[in-house]
């Protein structure tokens, strides 16, 4: 039932899917996913439309200047794969995407729900043709629902999925994450649905739709709050650098010499340990007294929350954390806790990210060159290490329709007067 | 018939970057023996939000929705007879995934190499905050850590506060994803191989590809992004409004400006539109907190629902932002099946979250609530293994069933 057996790109190495075809026709949404693909070794082709996909009109771009091979955004999620450019809205078009779906096993797209289906591309029109096909629908809110045809956006989705009210200052509005997130948790998740289905293909020969909705994609952002009601508990509510639930105020972020830090300062039996840890190694260095230190942290919480233990107590032991961490630099904090098993973590900012000893130690950065532009540049690395068939970072992002010919001669067996022929009358 | 029901998990993660990777893997039938000791419980038990707002070690519903449908074995990894049932587990098994600092299963005598020479074709995946290797390997804590390390919380906040940072612990929302897709890739090619392998996950490189854009932009451009509200460079108006109630916002994006004149028609102000301030995407950019002003004077004596409605009717971009209620109540989600009814045999009727993946063909199955610690021990020692009667009980006694 699998079609597509033969024809293929040349393949570097047996990697984890290099059997695998790869049609990729997402928006400016869910890219990801067949960059996760194509990092695992399938032939991902990008399909675009004349002119370019619209992730290539997204900041920011390289030396600022837009310009539709120059984005930053489609850097990111695009390479490991090919592009040809294709206008679906010509009957030749769609009939250049069916005869390559024909000789593909995958097939990736974010469009609203409908608007393949209308142009007879939909999952029933190619399955029929290529019964092995998975189809992998990203969208919004989902294929079906009241609130399938809904318009979209990162903080839109994160609005509606429930992580945004959860995130920012109490006397402020809500705030996101500034770099998009919710179609990477929508990709991360398709990509996973795409390798089950494979797993389904491999012994039965057929393939399936699989559908994602970013809008439940981004639920896991909120760490199960979103059950509180239904389990009739206490929501978790937003505060500066931390959270609340209920009467509890959780800070995670304090104000360090240099910058700031996340720590954990709670109690029981699994966090209270690493609080003792911390009060010992503030009695080492004189800042709090023995008593300050001796005090039950395992029990520390329900003795707050029983009323033995005064608020007023709490927060002293807070301002002494506070005004510790305020004395020391990010480096010393991060190294005491390598020491002593303490959950303190710096804030870094993205060029102390870039410069991480232990990034470079693991040799995390990957070097792709852009002959297009003369220059080199540094790719975060792969997401994982495979010991047998680790991720090779083959192609950097395409250019515009940069394997047309490439596609259209070798894989579709297009004469050159034809593919002339198909890019003047703009089908290409 | 389940896609992955010929796939078998022996699970030693804990928290929820790991049990969230296997999680959807039970989904679609895979069977995954989780291991637990009572005398070293899962910390994601003692943490909310909890069945009834009772605390106690089946009542968290974060742990009850990424360990359901997996099996649990109680095993105290310390006693030395616990050893021979984990490698008699690892023979069964075709994937073994653990998420402990990188010491820990070494120190066990069950890092990969010990594994492999019981079962060749082994597929381990470890998944840890920082990697097996490098000066920071041996950094342990929480997503919420090394979200901090990977640069998510100088990304989100305000520029004249303290950053805030995302919710929780928000590497654990991006590791499972690449986890799953790590192990069922290399499923994929075993079976075409018949070679097991490796897999050295660190939570932090996974959750960098949260940020390649601006990654980039620092590596290509030298640029150092911070956090700025919810400012967008593609889209203004862009952000979260105050609506009519008590902590009860409206996210907006006018991406086009045509939305943007569909906007200023619903708030009747035509004449916006038409003002230079405001006319095009630069302008508006160059003009953010006016355009945020005026929307927010509108929007505050609505309700966000209707805000939501009425600007969705014109395919403006927006949403009610949602809390647990509103979420749970939404029909969109349930529509998909988000949450599942589940009856845990300690809880009666609790809620879980189903698969957040939809398969046409061979969907999810609901699953077998969490288990307590322990709950699966006589099963999968006499069912999945084999063992005799006497040796489960010799087992027992020595302690390491605990």
């Amino acid at each position: 039932m699998i079609q597509a057996q033969e024809g293929h790109a040349p393949q570097e190495s047996t990697s984890m899917l290099s059997p695998y075809r790869v049609l990729d026709l997402t928006t400016e949404r869910g890219l990801l996913c067949g960059q996760i693909l194509g990092d695992l070794g399938a032939d991902v082709i990008k399909v675009e439309p004349p002119g370019g996909s619209p992730a290539r009109r997204l900041a920011p771009f390289y030396e600022d200047l837009p310009d539709p091979n120059r984005s930053l955004y489609w850097w990111a999620y695009n390479r490991n794969k090919r592009s040809i450019t294709l206008n679906l809205e010509t009957d030749e078009g769609r009939e250049l995407l069916r005869q390559l779906a024909t000789r593909s096993h995958f097939l990736i797209e974010s469009f609203n729900p409908g608007y393949l289906r209308d142009r007879q591309l939909g999952y029933e029109n190619l399955s029929a043709i290529n019964p092995g096909l998975i189809y992998v629908s990203i969208t919004p809110f989902g294929q079906q629902g009241p609130k399938a045809t809904y318009a979209d956006s990162d903080l839109v989705i994160l609005a509606a999925g429930g992580p945004l009210l959860l995130c920012g200052d109490e006397d402020r509005a809500p705030v996101r994450v500034c770099v998009p997130q919710a179609y990477l948790h929508a990709s991360g998740d398709a990509a996973a649905g795409a390798l089950v289905a494979n797993h389904a293909r491999a012994r039965s020969g057929i393939g399936q739709h699989v559908d994602v909705a970013a809008q439940q994609s981004v639920t896991l952002a909120t760490q199960a709050n979103n059950l509180a009601y239904r389990l009739g508990a206490d929501d978790a509510r937003r505060m500066a650098g931390g959270a609340r639930v209920g009467s509890q105020r959780v800070p995670l972020v304090w104000r360090a010499q240099d910058g700031y830090v996340t720590s954990i300062f709670l109690f029981g039996p699994q966090l209270g340990v690493f609080t003792q840890r911390l009060m010992n190694y503030l009695h080492e260095i004189g800042a709090c007294d023995a008593a300050t230190r001796d005090k039950d942290w395992i029990a520390y919480g329900a003795l707050l929350a029983g009323g033995q233990e005064p608020m007023a107590e709490y927060e002293r032991v807070v301002g002494l954390i506070a005004g510790f961490f305020a004395s020391r630099t990010k480096a010393d904090l991060f190294k005491a806790a390598l020491e002593r098993g303490l959950l303190i973590a710096p804030i870094t900012t993205v060029d102390e990210v870039l410069a991480s000893p232990q990034l470079d130690s693991r040799k995390y950065w990957q070097t792709l060159n852009h002959p297009e532009l003369g220059r080199s540049f540094r790719y975060p690395g792969p997401f994982a290490r495979f010991s047998e068939s680790p991720i090779t970072y083959r192609r950097r992002p395409p250019l515009i329709g940069e394997h047309n010919r490439e596609i259209l001669s070798r894989e579709l067996g297009l004469s050159d007067e034809k593919i002339a022929d198909l890019s003047r009358r703009g089908v290409v | 018939m389940l896609p992955l029901d010929d796939v078998k998990v022996l699970d030693f993660m804990w928290a929820l970057a790991g049990p969230g990777t296997t999680r959807g893997l039970a989904d679609y039938g895979a069977t995954v023996v989780r291991i637990e000791s009572a005398n070293r419980i899962d910390g994601a038990r003692t943490v909310g939000p909890f069945h009834r707002n009772k605390p106690g070690h089946d009542g968290s519903g974060l742990f009850g929705t990424y360990n359901a449908g997996k099996l649990g074995l109680g095993l105290d990894l310390s006693k030395p007879q616990a050893r021979q049932v984990v490698l008699d587990l690892v023979r069964w098994a075709d994937v073994v995934c653990e998420s402990f600092s990188p010491k820990a299963m070494r120190a066990w005598g069950l890092d990969y190499e010990s594994l492999r020479k019981v079962k060749p074709d082994i597929i381990m995946l470890s998944s840890c905050l920082m990697g097996q290797t490098g000066p920071l390997s041996g950094f342990t804590g929480f997503g919420n850590m090394a979200a901090a390390v990977s640069g998510f919380y100088n990304l989100c906040g305000w520029p004249d506060r303290p950053p805030s940072g995302p919710f929780g612990a928000y590497t654990d929302y991006v590791a499972p994803r690449f986890g799953a897709v790590s192990v069922l890739a290399a499923l994929e090619y075993r079976r075409r191989t018949g070679k097991g392998q490796y897999i050295d996950q660190s939570q932090a490189e996974s959750a960098l590809h949260f940020l390649a854009p601006t990654l980039l932009d620092c590596a290509v451009n030298g640029r150092t992004e911070q956090g700025v509200g919810n400012d967008d460079p593609n889209c203004a108006p862009h952000g979260v409004y105050p609506a009519l109630g008590n902590d009860s916002w409206i996210a907006i994006a006018c991406p086009t400006d045509e939305s943007w004149r569909r906007l200023c028609a619903l708030m009747g102000k035509d004449d916006l539109a038409n003002d230079s301030s405001f006319k095009t995407l630069a302008a508006r950019l160059q003009n953010r907190r006016q355009l945020d002003e005026l929307i927010a004077a509108w929007t505050k004596g609505l309700a966000a629902d209707a805000v939501e409605t009425l600007l969705q009717k014109t395919g403006i971009p927006a949403a009610a932002l949602s809390d647990s209620k509103h979420v749970c109540e939404d029909p969109q989600l349930a529509s998909r099946g988000y949450l599942l009814e589940v009856e845990h045999p300690v809880l009666g009727k609790t809620v879980i979250e189903g698969s957040r993946f939809l398969l046409s063909l061979t969907p999810a199955r609901i699953p077998k609530p969490a288990p307590s610690i322990g709950a699966d021990s006589q099963y999968v020692l006499e069912s999945i293994l084999g063992y005799d009667e006497q040796r489960i009980t010799d087992l027992a006694t020595s302690g390491a069933l605990q």
